[in-house]
């Protein structure tokens, strides 16, 4: 059983003077109320809550607890869907970033905004539409995830990494950092415009460190004018290996990141949109296209749709009906049209949770080799299925589901939900279930694109020892009481080092 | 000191269970949402402080992981019930319709285990309005005979002896309440003047509950409910007309669960102006000219859906111009005083919250901020002088009573 430290009572006044009383909770409800997050896997315990302000604040905050060893959890919008770092239960001290949720500034001629790393993903869009400008952000979590967090995860596919210009971290004995092209890497050069130039990207260093390196607290990150025109267009194919030909040749002339994403709705989701008869197994390929002018908009369209006629693609009334309501942004879109693409954007992380108890299995595999991997996955899938139907467990609706990433990368999920959402029973053998899955899909070469959490250590697992090696000297060379997410992707036989 | 038993929220474990945690209910914005949770907004922003954090600590009461405390007291309490995490939460049963989280339903039934287990936590405030609801059949400690007094000069029916067409419920916060008494004349002149037969009460008129019921006295209400339906049936009236949001809600949904049935039918008094308005019984002249906002009140607004009369009300009045907030109708966000948050820590964060109520209607260009409610007007009222925001605060019967002199 983990001993538990108690966090020393000057500590906890000096922690007021920082932050002040207000905005650190002790009280067991409070910490409590911290213990789940978006995730069957939930969260972690804590001793204390503090909810800090500024970069400054986190700063102090930092090199105080690092000199008594305390350890610290980072969490944003509390959205993951891989569990939160458990750091040490008990122990902790956990951040919760979401009070550093301002715009800080524009700087219009570099186009890039600098925001606090808490700001939720939507109202950092409002904030950049409130100034004229747009940022294109990943439609599922954008009211609940947090930059940072979607950051410290490397959530991919929104090119969100690529944009990021340069970030703000606290490491964790308190030093402020700031990495990217820019002042970081030449003191007569005050604009932060271009994270590659200087030395080497240490911008890089805190995508997807999920804050085992430092707290991430301010980022600049490119922004755009807002796009004349979005679009979503359709079609129906009849074999994955045809579905997959379309979205190569796709990929091969849509190259630009953050590219304008084209997704593959596998049949047991398809089937939900389209009505399909006899054996049939449709994909849908779904394309939303971005563009800054409506000649250019008409280009991408005409592309976009002779390219899978050409590939044997049908379109489908069902569908045309539903892209024609879907994604239609004009820059003299009316309130009302604004008000109804708000809410569906919205509803569409409504419907997912309304589905019931999901296990989120998902997978990001190489293009090469992609169907053999997907299917073995598959088999595992309804394997674990049908223990669960002998358990008399039942599922309503699954998510199936992939798109890719880059020309080399697929991402795809295929979740199942299930609505007794009472059953706590049901609720352990989803989180075995999804375990085991997140193992096996290690065993084929499945590598993660979530790194939002503890059940990262999975991946961890299957690591290369250099890679391991690397990882270590640079984690020592950073926290080397280990103080910060404690407990991710160092066995426990190995934290001796530190 | 009885055991916690978790009897209330069993009845509403499928809320827990069925919220997902994502947290929408805390950190969903847009131009329309300034943001979800009014109490969150407010305060130091924890978990605790909205929904998610909320259910998950609900979560752990049924599982036995923690147990009740003045902290609980201090957590449930500070909650307006005002519903808005449920709207923008979404997740409905697509059979039904109806909401598969209600964080505001999951509050309720905290407060009641609480206050059955350990009334001892509950503030001071909550206890006054328990013990005059015994001594006055009101929570306010308001002699009964305000509810006799105010309708000195106008020739109205009393119900208890004669049929009406009309009940005219005032409630108790009206008639107790010296700067709102002055509504119950207003609304039994236009109803008159409209060719209705309006009864009233007066002193015999109950306490509906609902401030009951939001505090967490379930027994005490269900004891009140059964008894008022039993009085209100018997009755001879077709139907009843409130002044206040509060009551419209509890009379005609919380009622709607007990066994016996409320046979009267019952409107809020801005759903029947718009029916009086539709049916041409009322005229009006335009000698006001003036620019208002509308604020729904969360009883009448996102619980009972009622967006549409109100407004049809205001736009039928001479002079009077409605101009719309950002945030309106369903995403309005609540003046701060529901849930019985003005009894708590003398109101202080009820009023911070009804100032962003009274802010947003001046950024749309209003001269005047209208609601339909008794609760929602004292605190923007109070919140206006606290805060020295120079913005009057109206009932609709005040624009209508105008129109009509007029």
């Amino acid at each position: 059983m983990t001993q538990v430290t108690m966090i020393p009572k000057t500590v906890y006044t000096d922690l007021c003077d920082i932050v002040g009383k207000d905005y650190i909770a002790t009280g067991p409800l409070a910490t409590f109320a911290y213990t789940q997050d978006a995730s069957i896997f939930g969260g972690t315990k804590s001793q204390m809550i503090i909810r800090p302000g500024t970069t400054e604040e986190v700063s102090l905050i930092l090199s105080l607890v690092n000199e008594q060893g305390i350890p610290v959890v980072i969490r944003g919008g509390g959205a993951s869907v891989l569990g939160q770092p458990r750091g040490e239960p008990g122990s902790n001290i956990l951040f919760d970033m979401t009070r550093m949720n301002k715009l800080l500034s524009i700087d219009e001629k570099n186009m890039t905004m600098t925001v606090q790393a808490g700001i939720i993903m939507s109202k950092l869009q409002r904030e950049c539409q409130k100034a004229g400008y747009y940022k294109r952000l990943p439609l599922p979590p954008i009211h609940i995830a947090t930059l940072g967090g979607w950051l410290s995860a490397a959530g991919g596919g929104s090119g969100l990494v690529q944009e990021t210009v340069g970030m703000t971290v606290v490491l964790p004995n308190g030093t402020v950092v700031s990495t990217g092209g820019g002042p970081g890497t030449n003191i007569n050069q005050p604009s932060l415009f271009n994270r590659y130039l200087g030395g080497p990207d240490l911008t890089s260093l805190f995508m997807g460190d999920c804050g085992v390196f430092g707290v991430k607290t301010e980022i600049t990150t490119r922004i755009t004018h807002p796009p004349a025109a979005v679009r979503a267009s359709a079609f129906v194919f009849r074999c994955l290996e045809d579905t997959l030909e379309m979205v190569d040749r796709y990929m091969e002339r849509v190259d630009r990141q953050p590219f304008d994403p084209i997704s593959v709705f596998c049949p047991a989701t398809a089937k939900t949109f389209i009505p399909v008869s006899g054996d049939e197994e449709p994909y849908v390929v779904l394309g939303i296209l971005y563009a800054q002018s409506l000649p250019e908009m008409d280009v991408k369209l005409e592309f976009f749709n002779s390219l899978a006629e050409q590939l044997g693609g049908t379109r489908n009334p069902v569908l045309d009906a539903m892209m024609s309501s879907l994604a239609l942004v004009n820059l003299d879109s009316s309130e009302e049209e604004k008000n109804a693409r708000e809410k569906a954007d919205a509803n569409w992380l409504s419907s997912l949770n309304a589905l019931g108890l999901p296990a989120l299995l998902s997978y990001t595999l190489p293009r090469n080799g992609f169907v053999e991997c997907l299917k073995e996955l598959y088999r595992f899938r309804n394997t674990g299925l049908e223990e669960a139907r002998q358990k008399g467990y039942h599922w309503t609706s699954s998510f199936e589901a992939f798109t890719p990433i880059d020309p080399s990368t697929i991402y795809g999920d295929m979740a199942v939900f299930f609505p007794d959402t009472k059953n706590t029973e049901l609720a352990e053998f989803i989180n075995k279930f999804t375990r085991d899955y997140l193992e096996f899909g290690c065993k084929i070469g499945s590598i993660d694109t979530h790194k939002q959490g503890f059940m990262t250590n999975k991946f961890a697992k299957y690591w290369s020892p250099s890679y391991k090696e690397l990882y270590q000297t640079i984690k020592y060379a950073v926290d080397p009481k280990n103080i910060l997410n404690r407990d991710l992707w160092i066995p426990e036989d190995e934290e001796k080092k530190f | 000191m009885t055991v916690w038993t978790n009897t209330e929220l069993k009845k509403v474990s499928s809320f827990i269970y069925n919220c997902r945690k994502c947290g929408m209910c805390g950190n969903k914005t847009s131009d329309t949402i300034p943001y979800v949770c009014p109490v969150k907004e407010h305060t130091a922003g924890f978990e605790h402080f909205y929904s998610r954090g909320r259910l998950v600590i609900a979560q752990g009461l049924l599982e036995n992981q923690i147990i009740p405390s003045q902290e609980l007291a201090d957590i449930v309490y500070a909650c307006s019930l005002c519903g808005n995490c449920t709207e923008q939460c979404g997740m409905t049963d697509p059979r039904t319709g109806l909401p598969l989280v209600d964080g505001a339903r999951v509050i309720e039934a905290m407060r009641a285990d609480l206050y059955r287990t350990h009334p001892e936590y509950l503030a001071k405030g909550y206890h006054r309005a328990l013990s005059a609801t015994r001594q006055y059949d009101n929570p306010w400690e308001s002699p009964r005979l305000k509810k006799q007094k105010w309708p000195q000069g106008i020739k109205l029916k009393n119900a208890q002896k004669e049929p009406v067409d009309v009940l005219l419920f005032v409630g108790c916060t009206i008639p107790s309440n010296p700067l709102l008494v002055d509504r119950a004349r207003k609304a039994a002149i236009i109803l008159k003047q409209a060719g209705i037969e309006v009864g009233i009460l007066g002193k015999n008129e109950p306490c509906c509950g609902s401030v009951q019921r939001r505090i967490g006295a379930v027994d005490l209400f269900h004891e009140m409910m059964e008894r008022n339906i039993r009085f209100l049936n018997s009755l001879e009236c077709d139907m009843i007309v409130t002044l206040c949001a509060g009551c419209y809600h509890t009379l005609k949904k919380d009622y709607a669960s007990a066994d016996e049935k409320l046979s009267p039918k019952v409107y809020h008094m801005v759903e029947y102006l718009s029916q009086l308005i539709k049916e041409r019984k009322m005229a009006f002249a335009g000698k006001q000219s003036i620019r208002v906002a509308y604020h729904d009140p969360c009883h009448l607004g996102r619980h009972m859906k009622i967006f549409d009369p109100p407004r049809f009300v205001i736009e039928n009045l001479s002079g009077v111009t409605l101009t719309e907030r950002s945030s309106t109708k369903e995403n309005t966000i609540c003046c701060g005083a529901g849930g019985g948050m003005r009894l708590l820590a003398e109101g202080d964060l009820a009023e911070k919250i009804g100032k962003e109520a009274l802010v947003s209607a001046l950024d749309a260009g209003a001269e005047g901020l209208v609601t339909a409610c008794p609760f929602c007007e004292i605190n923007l009222e109070t919140a206006s002088q606290r805060y020295d925001i120079m913005l009057p605060v109206y009932d609709i019967v005040d624009l209508v009573s105008e129109a009509i002199k007029s």
